[in-house]
C-alpha cells in the first residue's frame, strides 16, 4: 500500500461507471477504504453516518447537483469540517472559477487516471 | 503513481484487469449514449432536431467525454467534448453540420466498438 495512513473516502456520484473506477482505484492503488453515494441526498446521509476523511463529489448530478450537495455538508455540523474535493468533467473557466469561489479543496477533473487519482486527492489534502 | 518495481507492475496489472472487468461491464451503457448521440444528429441532419432530443445528447456527450478518457480512450473524450460543446449552444445546429457531426460519433462508436483490453 502506497500511503501510510488508511483513508476512507466517500464518492458521491450518480454515473455507476464513474463512481466504479474511482472506487477501484482508491481501493487497489491508494488501499483506502471507499464508501459510495448515487445522489447528493444519499451522500449527505453517508457522509454524517460513516465520518470520511474526505469527500469526492461529482457536480453535475440530477436532483441535488454537486454544488448543492457541498453547501448542504457545511450546514451540517456533523459533515461542516470534512474535506471536499468536487470531481467534474466541465472545462469552461466560468465552471472552474465558480467551484473554486465555493470554497471546496481542491477540482479534480475527469476523464481522471485511475493509477493516479488517489495521489491527487492526497496531494491537495496534504496527505502524504 | 507511487507504486514502483515489481509489486507496482503487479498493482497496474491487477488494477487494468479490473478495469478491463468494469469496461465490459458498463460498455451496454457506453453504447447507449453514443446511440443517444446518433439519434440527434441524424435528427440535425432531417432539421428534426427537438430540444428535449438536444439535451440529451448533451447529458450523453458529457458523460462520455468524463467516463471514455478514465479508460485508455482519450481520443474518445476529445471528441465526446466536441459534441457536448455543440449540443450545449442553445440554437440547434443546422443541418449541414449533420456530415460533420456524424463522422464524429461514427468515429466514437468504432473507438467503444474496437477498445482492446487495457487500452
Amino acid at each position: 500500500m502506497p500511503f501510510a495512513v488508511a483513508r476512507k473516502i466517500l464518492i458521491i456520484d450518480d454515473e455507476d461507471d464513474i463512481r466504479e473506477v474511482a472506487a477501484l482505484s482508491l481501493e487497489s492503488v491508494a488501499g483506502w477504504e471507499v464508501i459510495k453515494a448515487s445522489s447528493g441526498a444519499q451522500g449527505l446521509a453517508r457522509a454524517e453516518e460513516y465520518q470520511p476523511d474526505a469527500i469526492l463529489l461529482d457536480v453535475m448530478m440530477p436532483g441535488m447537483d454537486g454544488p448543492t450537495t457541498f453547501l448542504e455538508l457545511r450546514k451540517n455540523q456533523a459533515t461542516a469540517g470534512i474535506p471536499v474535493l468536487l470531481l467534474t468533467a466541465k472545462v469552461q473557466g466560468t465552471d472552474q472559477r465558480r467551484f473554486a469561489d465555493l470554497g471546496v479543496e481542491a477540482v479534480l477533473f475527469k476523464p481522471f487516471d485511475p493509477l493516479t487519482l488517489s495521489t491527487q486527492i492526497a496531494a491537495a489534502l496534504g496527505w502524504s | 503513481m507511487k507504486t514502483t518495481g515489481q509489486s507496482g507492475s503487479r498493482t497496474d496489472a491487477a488494477l487494468s484487469q479490473a478495469m478491463d472487468g468494469l469496461w465490459m461491464r458498463f460498455l451496454p451503457e457506453i453504447k447507449a449514449r453514443v446511440t443517444v448521440l446518433e439519434a440527434a444528429i441524424k435528427a440535425v441532419s432531417e432539421g428534426k432536431l427537438t430540444g428535449k432530443q438536444r439535451e440529451a445528447a448533451q447529458a450523453a456527450a458529457h458523460k462520455l467525454a468524463g467516463v471514455l478518457g478514465t479508460f485508455g480512450l482519450t481520443r474518445g473524450t476529445v471528441l465526446a467534448r466536441e459534441l457536448e460543446l455543440t449540443f450545449a449552444r442553445e440554437s440547434s445546429p443546422g443541418s449541414g453540420a449533420g456530415a460533420k457531426l456524424a463522422e464524429i460519433a461514427a468515429e466514437l462508436r468504432t473507438m467503444v466498438e474496437r477498445r482492446k483490453p487495457s487500452a
